[in-house]
């Protein structure tokens, strides 16, 4: 093969071109004008920046300023969210694919729609129509509770009801992506293996515990890494049922970066924020992927 | 036995999570009144289209809900011919021309760029369109989209897999690349771009927190980012009125998910692949 000409090169580089535009455009380029915006003082309507080094991240740093409080009243918010939420999407994800699994095979599809029905909607429809099952007059939960002679619950108002709202509509809204992806894997594990398990002996539970859950492993941790993250970036949910409250008890971190940008008007620390809970995003997800692949078995 | 029990848990389930969505539907045909009178009439007692009507004349609680709904579908047709556009050429360049330079650079690049959390570029975006003077622009609508690498990798693996042989063929015929592109390898991944596009366009359609701080005049919203906006304000308790916004909002969604529903769940499981 002769080495191809400068022409030919040419050509191929125009393919990527447009892509490799817009990838610079809109996520090289923000990355390091980001970094850049976190090293000074940068007010959203002024158009001058003054340079003050590493300020706004000891400023983070620092117990008792305000940056600190903010930063680890939202993490601590956040993670409470990841912490009731994962476990729940993870195993409750797996526990309806098993289900939709066992169904007779003809209203297999037509379930799996229902449940998988409300990840096709948008966040703040999900959480329009959640506000109003939750009012505490006018809502239908407490419609229903009602009926059943219970008193009224504040659920987007009262601890610890606001994590219970704010869990549930995240599994109404999302428990399909999980089990949807479960149901695939489930539908991977080679027939035979559970014949022969069954030619064993080995009740249901047996077969689940020894065949299903080894076999789906790759995907579990994939779920898990998957869910942790979203669960992490949780915004559609307190922002709008919620509103952070009460107090500030479910203001997540994320809420805490664009009221500080867009209440505060101090794009450099909320940029500094922003790199910082992006760096944990990271650093959870490959603490996970290495207890998940580092282990020799 | 056994079985008409699992499928009654499932037919409970099903209620549970269909209910707010019924629910959404029976309130969006309720007066103001009846919307907040705290019954449990599933059927309204007096059902009204006054909410609809209201909303397509546009004076429904002062909000351009056409427009909403038009700069909704735009933008989202708009990002998803983009997407396939851009994630179509750089895949093909990726996987078949092998002169391409930097590809073993780029990529890594590309897929590694998956895993970057969303916070890490929003507060810096929203500062670039600022200072190009596109906030509130159908381009700070738009392009952002173009950027994610997940259409460059779904079709990349595709294209990989397509036989050599044609390609070769028509290389002999004396089909040039833009050719070998547009007149094989597009028409033969229809089905594939129609997954894409369809998990392109719901993804786009459904964001409402990029368009919610990226435009700041009334006209400009997207409909999600219009819904978000009322759910903070003054007009939290209309139901009736609320519901017929997102009845509209979600029924092209909806449409396109239960149509192309298999190829949804394709796009997201070979995200799982990984």
């Amino acid at each position: 093969m002769v080495k191809s000409s400068l022409q030919s090169r040419l050509t191929s580089t125009l393919f990527v071109l447009p892509y490799l535009l817009s990838f610079c455009a809109f996520l090289l380029i923000p990355i390091l004008y980001g970094i850049y915006i976190s090293f000074h003082n940068f007010e959203l309507l002024s158009d001058t920046h003054k340079f003050v080094g590493f300020d706004n991240y000891v400023k983070i740093f620092t117990p008792g300023s305000y940056l600190f409080e903010q930063f680890t009243t939202g993490l601590w918010n956040t993670v409470q969210f990841v912490l009731y939420s994962v476990p729940l999407l993870v195993v409750l994800g797996l526990a309806l694919a098993l289900l939709l699994n066992q169904l007779p095979k003809r209203i297999r599809g037509l379930f799996r729609t229902f449940y998988f029905m409300p990840y096709a909607i948008s966040g703040s429809v999900m959480a329009v129509i959640w506000l109003m099952m939750f009012d505490t007059n006018a809502g239908f939960l407490n419609g229903l509770l009602a009926k059943l002679h219970i008193d009224p619950v504040a659920w987007l108002t009262d601890l610890p009801w606001v994590w219970v709202s704010l869990v549930l509509t995240t599994l109404w809204w999302t428990i399909g992506f999980n089990m949807i992806i479960f149901t695939n894997a489930l539908n991977e594990v080679p027939e035979d293996y559970y014949e022969a398990a069954s030619i064993d002996g080995a009740n249901a539970w047996k077969r689940f515990v020894s065949i299903t859950l080894p076999s789906i492993r790759p995907v579990m941790l994939f779920i898990i890494i998957t869910s942790t993250i979203a669960s992490f970036n949780v915004y559609a949910q307190p922002f709008l049922l919620t509103r952070g409250g009460p107090g500030d008890s479910t203001k997540v971190l994320l809420m805490n970066v664009l009221d500080e940008a867009f209440k505060g008007k101090q794009v450099g620390s909320a940029s500094a924020m922003a790199i910082l809970m992006a760096l944990i995003i990271i650093i959870v997800s490959a603490v996970q992927y290495k207890i998940a692949y580092g282990r020799k078995e | 036995m056994k079985k008409t029990l699992l499928v009654l848990v499932a037919v409970i389930i099903a209620v549970i999570f269909l209910l707010p969505l019924i629910w959404m539907l029976s309130t969006s045909f309720k007066n103001d009144f009846e919307a907040l009178a705290g019954q449990m009439s599933l059927i309204p007692k007096k059902p009204t289209f006054e909410n609809y009507l209201d909303g397509l004349k546009g004076n429904l609680m002062n909000v351009p809900i056409t427009r909403w709904i038009s700069n909704s579908l735009f933008v989202g047709a708009a990002g998803t011919a983009i997407v396939l556009l851009f994630s179509s050429m750089a895949a093909y360049a990726l996987a078949r021309l092998q002169d391409l330079p930097f590809k073993k650079l780029m990529f890594p690049m590309f897929i590694g760029s998956m895993m970057i959390p969303g916070v890490l570029t929003f507060l810096p975006m929203y500062m670039e369109f600022n200072a190009l003077g596109w906030i509130n622009t159908y381009a700070a609508l738009i392009l952002p989209y173009s950027s994610g690498a997940f259409g460059v990798f779904l079709l990349f693996q595709f294209f990989t897999a397509f036989p050599k042989e044609i390609e070769e063929a028509a290389r002999i015929d004396g089909a040039n690349k833009w050719q070998i592109y547009s007149r094989i390898l597009l028409p033969a991944s229809v089905s594939i771009m129609v997954t894409l596009a369809i998990f392109t366009f719901m993804g786009i359609y459904n964001d409402f927190v990029w368009p919610l701080y990226s435009t700041t005049s009334p006209e400009m919203r997207t409909i999600t980012a219009g819904i978000a906006m009322m759910a903070q304000g003054s007009y939290t308790q209309a139901y009736g009125k609320l519901m017929s916004m997102t009845v509209i909002a979600t029924l092209p969604v909806f449409i396109i998910f239960i149509v192309g529903q298999r190829s949804f769940v394709k796009a997201i499981t070979q995200a799982g692949v990984k």
